[in-house]
C-alpha cells in the first residue's frame, strides 16, 4: 500500500460524503416527490407469454372509485410514436414498438393498460376490473424453442425469431485446428437473472398547467440519455405540423444545430467511422421504420414541450436503470395529455416481471491446443436471448460485440471465430446487468479449467503458459484492442498463487476426501475496458467512441466554493466523495469545499452514457481532474494579478494563494472569486470563473483486471455449497478512495455468488415467470456471503488519470472462481459443470446421489 | 393492498360476533406475517379483517396441571420463545420457534397464526402433529377441541370454521427419557424449509426406543408423520442401523412436490439424511442413550 501524502485526499479511505444524509434518512428518492395534484399510475399486465389481444373493456374500471383516466395500447398510439433502435448492428433486425402492447402481448407483466387514480391502491383496484380478453398463441421461450424454424415468430416483420447473426473471424482458425494435438469443446448455459437495486424502478411527470413546463423526475443512470429519449417517443404529431413548427421558429432550429455541433466536437471523426448498413437493413426489412424515424426526428425537434429531466438520490441500478422504460414514456405521455402530474413507483412484482432480467444465453467454446497446454485457436458459437423487447437504447447486439472482442481474454491466442446468434422469446426484456458482457469470461475460464484436467495440468500453470505477462506487452489482441504493460493480468494470477497456495490447498483437499468430505478451489482471471484504449471501442463497433466522450463543469463560485458539474448519475458509485478529493486535490483546497452538481438535465453537461461501464472513476474523474487543473490556471491567473506577482511563483496550501514560501501575504479562493466577479462585471451568485473539459478516455491502457480465487466446501449429504475463504487480487490503476474501490468489489462477488447459488430468474416452460416476488427470487443476504479478502495491485501508468473502473469486475470473477471451486471439489466423481446455475438438488443430481430432473432445470 | 374493512374487536364475544356476521368474508388478523403479504400481491382479498390483538386473555401462556402447556392466539414467537416454560416442558416447540423466519417476523407473528395458517413448509404444524397437539376452537356459543392429527387438512387449509378462532393450542407433557430435533434446510437462513423434520424420540428403561415421532414439513401438502418409519424405530437400540432403516424408509415413503428449490428426489433424499441426523441429535439430549 502506497504511504499517505499530507494534504493529498487521493488514495485516502476519505468517508462518504454521502452517507450523512442517505444514513439519516435525508436522501431523496423519486418516491418522495409528489406535486400538489398528482395522480397515481398502475399498469394493467399481461397474465400470459403469447396472446392476441381480442379486447379490452375498461368501462367498468372507468367508473371505479377515484379513477381518472384509463388509456389502453391503442390510445397510447395516438400519443406517442413506437421505441425506434438507436442504432444497429449490420444485418440486425431490431422491433420498433410501443410504450403499451397495442393488439398482441409478448410476456408475462407486458403492460397492456394503464389506470390513472388518486392513489396507487385506488389505482390497483381499478387494474383489476379491467377486462381484457386473450387469444393464447404458443409461447417460444428458451433459446431451442427460439432457433426451431417451425416457431411463429415473435416480431412477424423479422420472419423469424433470430433477430441477430453474425460470424467474426480473426487469424487462421482452420489451420490452427488442423495443427493442434486436441481439441476440446463444451457449451456453457447461464440462466437469467434479475439486476435488483434496492430503489425500484419509477418517475413523476410533473406538469405545471400554467407554464406548460415538464419535468420529469426519473430514478435514471443516464438522465440526457433518457431526456432526449421520451422526447422522441411522446414528440407524436404529423410531419406537416412539425414542419410549419420548424419554419416558424429558426431559432430553436439554430439551438438544436448548435446542441448538436457541441455533443459532436472531437467525436466527428469516430463517428464517421460508424456504419450505417444496419439501419438500413432495418429499413428494408421494416419500412414503417422509416416513418418512425422521420416523424420521431421532426417531432423532437419541433415539440412544443420538451422534458427536463431530473433525478436526486437513486438507489442502486446496476445497469437497470440506465435503459429507458416504456412506462416512462407512457406516464410522460399521458401527463402531458391529462396536464396534470402523474407518478408511478414501481413495485417489486412488476420490477421482478419487467424491470429487466439479464444475462440467459449459451457460449459453445473450442479450444486447439498442443499436448505442453498451448493454445493454438479458439472457437465460440454465443446465442443470447433477447426476451420479447429489445432494450433501449442498447440491445443484445452491443453486448455482443463486447464479447467478441473479450472472449480471448488476456491469453496469446492468434486464432479466433465467434458465431452470434441473437434470439427474440417470449421472456422479460434483456438489460445490461453489471458486466453485460460476463458471460465471456464465465465460459472462458470454466472452460480453461476443463481444459487443463483433460492435459493433466494444474488450472493456473495452463493459464500462465498462456497469458500475456506485462514484459510481453504492448500486444494486441487478436480481436483487434492493444494491451499494455498496465495490463497485469498475469501478475494478478501470480500474486493470487502466492496467497493461495494451490499445492498446499491440493493435499489438504486430498485427506479431506479420504474423509468424506469435498473441498475445492477455484481461479479466474479477467481484464475488462474499464475504459480501455481507443482501439478497444473501435473493436467493438466503429463508431462507438463517438458516445463516450464525457463533459466536466468547474466553477470557483463567488462566495469562494467549488462546483462541479457533471453529467454522472451516482446512484450508489459515491461520485460526490471521489470527485471532491480529486478536484480538492488539484485546485489545493480542502474537499468540504466542493460540490457536486448531478442529476438535472438544465444544469448539467450533455452526456448520453449517464454513469455506467466502470467510467464513473476513468473518465468522469479524468474529466473533473483535467477540468479543476484548467481552473486552477485561471484562478492563479486572476491571484496573481492581485498580488502583483508572477504566476509561476504562486502556489496554494489548504485553499490560501500565495507567493512560494510566503503564506502570510496569500489570498483565499472567495478573495479571487469577489475580485473576478466584480472584474467580470458580476454581481449576485453567479459563478465567478469557470471551466471545462472534455475527456474520452486514456490515449492507451484503461485495463482494469483481477484474479478470483474461491474456496468451497460441499455437504456431500445435501448438495448446500459453502464458502470458507474468497480472495481477489485486483489492479484498477491508482485508487482514489481505497474503501470505495473495495465496497465495489465486493458487492459484486456478492452479486456473482448470488448468480451461482441463488437468484433466478425462473420462467416455466409456457413462459409463466415463477419468480416474480422474494420468495422465489433469491438475493444472497450478508448470511450468505463470505468475507473477501482484497489485495490491491495498483499499477502506474504514464498516462495521466490512472484511474481505472472497478464497478463491474467483481460479478465478472465470481461466477467463473465459484463454479470452478465446485467442479474441482467434485472432480474425482467425474463431475463436469456447464451450468451456471447451480442450487443443491443440482449439485446432488451432478454427484449421482439423486436421479436428474430435466424439467426442473 | 385490495381495500377492506377492519374491525378491532375489544372482547371475545365481539371478536365470535364479527366472525359469525362475516363468514368466509372475513379474515383474523393477528400477527399479519403471512396474511398481510398476501394482501399486498392482490392474492387474498377479504372483505373484513377483525384484528385480535386487543382481545384481552388471549396474550398468555399457561401450565397446566398435568405438566402441558397452552400458548394463547396473539402470543408471539418471540415471546414463546423466550418463555422459560416453554423451554421446560416444551423442548421440542423451543427447538422450532428459533427457526421460524426472521427475528422481525417472529417479533409480529404468532404461534396460533403460523398453526392456523397451516403452511406445510412451515416448522410449527409438524412440531404440533409430533407432539399431538390439541387445538382449541371457539365460535359463538361453543368450544371444541380438535387434535393435531385431525386439523391439518390439506395445503393451507384447518378444520377450521369461517365463524371459528382458534382460541389456544395445547401441548401435552414430554414423557421421560425423550430427546427431541428440529432439523431443517433452507436455501437460506430464515426462508421455508426445503424440507424439514420434528423428531421426537423416547425411550423405555432398558433403554430401547419405546416410542418416537417423525413429523416432516416441506414433504407434502401438509405437515405429514412417516409412521412406518416410527414403527419401525419401536423396540430397536437407537444407533446408527436403526436410524440408517428409518431414513430409508422415510426417503422410501414421502412423495413430496417439486420446486424451484428442490425436485421431488432430492426433498425424499434429504428427508433420509434429516431423519439419521435428527434421531442422532435427539438420542443424544437423552443422556443415557445406550
Amino acid at each position: 500500500m502506497r504511504e499517505a501524502v499530507a494534504g493529498r485526499y487521493i488514495g485516502q479511505r476519505v468517508r462518504r460524503v454521502e452517507d450523512q444524509r442517505l444514513l439519516t434518512g435525508r436522501g431523496s428518492f423519486v418516491a418522495d416527490v409528489e406535486p400538489e395534484g398528482t395522480v397515481h399510475a398502475a399498469f394493467v399486465r399481461s397474465p400470459f407469454a403469447n396472446a392476441n389481444i381480442v379486447s379490452i373493456d375498461h368501462s367498468v374500471a372507468s367508473r371505479a372509485k377515484g379513477v381518472v383516466a384509463i388509456y389502453t395500447g391503442a390510445e397510447i398510439c395516438l400519443l406517442t410514436n413506437p421505441f425506434i433502435p438507436f442504432s444497429n448492428l449490420p444485418g440486425q433486425f431490431t422491433p420498433p414498438f410501443w410504450a403499451l402492447a397495442v393488439d398482441r402481448v409478448r410476456f408475462v407483466g407486458d403492460p397492456v393498460a394503464v389506470v390513472l387514480a388518486y392513489s396507487r391502491a385506488l389505482a390497483e383496484d381499478a387494474a383489476e376490473l379491467v377486462e381484457i380478453e386473450y387469444q393464447e398463441l404458443t409461447p417460444v421461450v428458451s433459446i431451442d424453442d427460439a432457433l426451431r424454424t417451425d416457431s411463429e415468430p415473435i416480431w412477424p416483420a423479422a420472419g423469424s425469431n433470430i433477430l441477430y447473426e453474425a460470424a467474426d473471424q480473426f487469424g487462421e482458425v482452420d489451420e490452427a485446428f488442423r495443427k493442434a494435438d486436441r481439441v476440446f469443446t463444451e457449451t456453457f448455459t447461464s440462466h437469467r437473472l434479475s439486476n435488483q437495486p434496492l430503489e425500484t424502478r419509477g418517475c413523476v411527470a410533473e406538469v405545471d398547467p400554467e407554464s406548460d413546463e415538464v419535468v420529469f423526475h426519473a430514478a435514471t443512470q443516464a438522465g440526457h440519455a433518457l431526456r432526449w429519449t421520451l422526447a422522441a417517443v411522446t414528440a407524436r404529431q404529423s410531419a406537416v405540423k412539425s414542419i410549419r413548427a420548424l419554419a416558424g421558429n429558426r431559432g430553436r432550429l439554430k439551438a438544436f444545430a448548435r446542441g448538436a455541433k457541441a455533443a459532436l466536437a472531437g467525436t466527428g471523426d469516430q463517428l464517421k467511422k460508424a456504419d450505417s448498413s444496419g439501419t438500413i437493413h432495418q429499413i428494408r426489412k421494416d419500412p414503417r421504420t422509416l416513418l418512425y424515424l422521420g416523424r420521431s426526428f421532426l417531432g423532437t425537434l419541433s415539440a412544443e414541450r420538451f422534458p427536463r429531466v431530473v433525478a436526486k438520490d437513486i438507489g442502486g441500478g446496476f445497469g437497470s436503470k440506465g435503459p429507458v422504460s416504456r412506462e416512462d414514456a407512457v406516464i410522460l405521455a399521458v401527463a402531458m395529455e391529462l396536464n396534470r402530474s402523474v407518478k408511478w413507483i414501481e413495485d417489486r412484482v412488476e420490477n421482478l416481471t419487467d424491470g429487466g432480467q439479464a444475462r440467459d444465453e449459451r457460449l459453445t467454446i473450442s479450444f486447439a491446443v498442443q499436448d505442453d497446454g498451448t493454445i493454438l485457436g479458439m472457437k465460440a458459437n454465443l446465442v443470447m436471448n433477447q426476451g420479447a423487447y429489445p432494450g433501449v437504447p442498447f440491445n443484445c447486439g452491443l453486448f455482443s460485440r463486447i464479447m467478441k472482442v473479450m472472449l480471448p481474454g488476456t491469453y496469446r491466442i492468434d486464432a479466433f471465430r465467434l458465431d452470434t446468434t441473437v434470439v427474440a422469446s417470449n421472456k422479460g426484456r434483456y438489460i445490461p446487468y453489471r458486466g453485460p458482457w460476463a458471460n465471456e469470461t464465465w465460459a472462458r475460464e470454466r472452460m480453461l479449467d476443463v481444459v487443463a484436467r483433460e492435459l493433466g495440468m494444474s488450472a493456473t500453470q495452463l493459464r500462465l503458459k498462456n497469458m500475456y505477462h506485462p514484459s510481453e506487452l504492448p500486444a494486441k489482441m487478436i480481436t483487434g484492442p492493444t494491451l499494455d504493460p498496465t495490463m497485469t493480468a498475469a501478475t494478478t494470477l501470480q500474486r493470487a498463487i502466492e496467497l493461495a497456495e494451490p499445492a498446499a490447498f491440493a493435499a489438504k483437499q486430498e485427506d479431506a476426501r479420504s474423509r468424506g468430505r469435498l473441498l475445492g478451489i477455484g481461479f479466474a482471471t479477467y481484464h475488462e475496458a474499464a475504459p480501455g484504449p481507443p482501439d478497444y471501442t473501435d473493436a467493438v463497433t466503429p463508431g462507438v467512441g463517438a458516445l463516450l466522450a464525457e463533459k466536466s463543469e468547474i466553477s470557483l463560485e463567488a462566495d469562494g466554493t467549488v462546483t462541479i458539474r457533471t453529467q454522472q448519475m451516482p446512484h450508489g458509485q459515491s461520485h460526490e466523495t471521489t470527485y471532491a478529493q480529486v478536484a480538492a486535490d488539484q485546485l489545493g483546497v480542502p474537499m468540504e469545499q466542493v460540490r457536486l452538481v448531478w442529476g438535472d438535465t438544465k444544469n448539467t453537461p450533455f452526456g448520453i452514457m449517464g454513469t455506467g461501464g466502470s467510467r464513473g472513476g476513468p473518465i468522469g474523474g479524468g474529466a473533473v481532474q483535467f477540468s479543476s487543473r484548467a481552473l486552477r490556471t485561471k484562478i492563479l491567473d486572476q491571484a496573481a494579478d492581485l498580488l502583483e506577482a508572477n504566476v509561476n511563483d504562486l502556489e496554494i496550501v489548504d485553499g490560501n494563494i500565495h507567493v512560494r514560501g510566503v503564506p502570510a501575504k496569500g489570498k483565499s479562493f472567495a478573495e479571487v472569486a469577489a475580485a473576478a466577479a466584480s472584474a467580470g462585471g458580476g454581481i449576485g451568485d453567479e459563478p465567478a470563473i469557470t471551466a471545462e473539459f472534455t475527456y474520452n478516455g486514456p490515449p492507451q491502457g484503461g485495463w482494469a483486471c483481477a484474479t478470483h480465487v474461491c474456496w468451497v466446501e460441499i455437504d456431500p449429504d445435501t448438495g448446500f455449497v459453502t464458502i470458507p475463504r474468497y480472495l481477489v487480487v485486483e489492479d484498477c490503476g491508482e485508487m482514489i478512495n481505497p474503501a470505495i474501490v473495495e465496497g465495489q468489489v465486493r458487492g459484486g462477488v456478492a452479486q456473482g455468488i448470488g448468480a451461482v447459488l441463488y437468484e433466478k430468474t425462473n420462467y416455466d416452460e409456457f413462459g409463466n415467470l415463477q419468480s416474480s416476488t422474494y420468495m422465489d427470487y433469491l438475493m444472497p443476504t450478508a448470511m450468505e456471503i463470505p468475507e473477501i479478502e482484497l489485495h490491491h495491485l495498483e499499477t502506474p501508468s504514464e498516462v495521466e488519470a490512472n484511474y481505472r473502473g472497478v464497478g463491474e469486475g467483481g460479478a465478472i470473477g465470481a461466477p467463473p472462481a465459484l463454479t470452478n471451486a465446485i467442479e474441482n471439489a467434485l472432480a474425482h466423481l467425474g463431475v463436469r459443470i456447464t451450468e451456471q446455475h447451480l442450487p443443491p438438488h443440482r449439485i446432488l443430481e451432478l454427484t449421482g446421489v439423486i436421479k436428474p430432473n430435466v424439467a426442473s432445470r | 393492498m385490495p381495500a377492506f374493512a377492519y374491525h378491532r374487536p375489544a372482547s371475545l364475544d365481539e371478536a365470535l360476533d364479527l366472525l359469525s356476521r362475516f363468514g368466509e368474508d372475513a379474515k383474523i388478523l393477528a400477527g399479519g406475517q403471512s396474511l398481510l403479504p398476501l394482501m399486498a400481491l392482490r392474492l387474498s382479498h377479504p372483505a373484513n379483517l377483525v384484528d385480535i390483538s386487543r382481545v384481552p386473555g388471549l396474550n398468555e401462556i399457561v401450565e397446566d396441571v398435568e405438566g402441558g402447556l397452552a400458548i394463547g392466539a396473539t402470543v408471539t414467537h418471540t415471546r414463546a420463545e423466550e418463555a422459560e416454560a416453554v423451554h421446560r416442558l416444551t423442548p421440542l416447540v423451543a427447538a422450532a420457534l428459533p427457526l421460524v423466519g426472521h427475528r422481525a417476523i417472529r417479533n409480529r407473528g404468532t404461534v396460533v397464526g403460523s398453526l392456523a395458517h397451516a403452511d406445510p413448509a412451515a416448522e410449527l404444524p409438524a412440531v404440533a402433529l409430533a407432539l399431538g397437539a390439541r387445538f382449541i376452537a371457539v365460535k359463538s356459543g361453543g368450544q371444541r377441541r380438535v387434535a393435531a392429527a385431525d386439523f391439518f387438512s390439506g395445503f393451507l387449509t384447518t378444520d377450521l370454521a369461517p365463524d371459528e378462532l382458534l382460541l389456544a393450542v395445547g401441548f401435552p407433557p414430554q414423557k421421560p427419557r425423550t430427546g427431541v430435533s428440529v432439523k431443517e434446510i433452507s436455501r437460506r437462513s430464515g426462508d421455508f424449509a426445503i424440507v424439514g423434520l420434528a423428531a421426537t424420540v423416547s425411550l423405555d428403561e432398558a433403554g430401547l426406543i419405546a416410542s418416537s415421532a417423525l413429523s416432516f414439513f416441506g414433504a407434502a401438502s401438509t405437515a405429514v408423520r412417516v409412521t412406518e418409519a416410527e414403527e419401525a424405530l419401536a423396540g430397536q437400540s437407537p444407533g446408527p442401523e436403526a436410524f440408517e432403516e428409518a431414513a430409508r424408509i422415510v426417503s422410501q415413503s414421502l412423495d413430496p412436490p417439486e420446486d424451484a428449490n428442490g425436485t421431488t428426489a432430492y426433498r425424499k433424499h434429504v428427508a433420509g439424511v434429516l431423519t439419521r441426523n435428527a434421531l442422532a441429535d435427539a438420542i443424544d439430549q437423552i443422556g443415557f442413550a445406550a
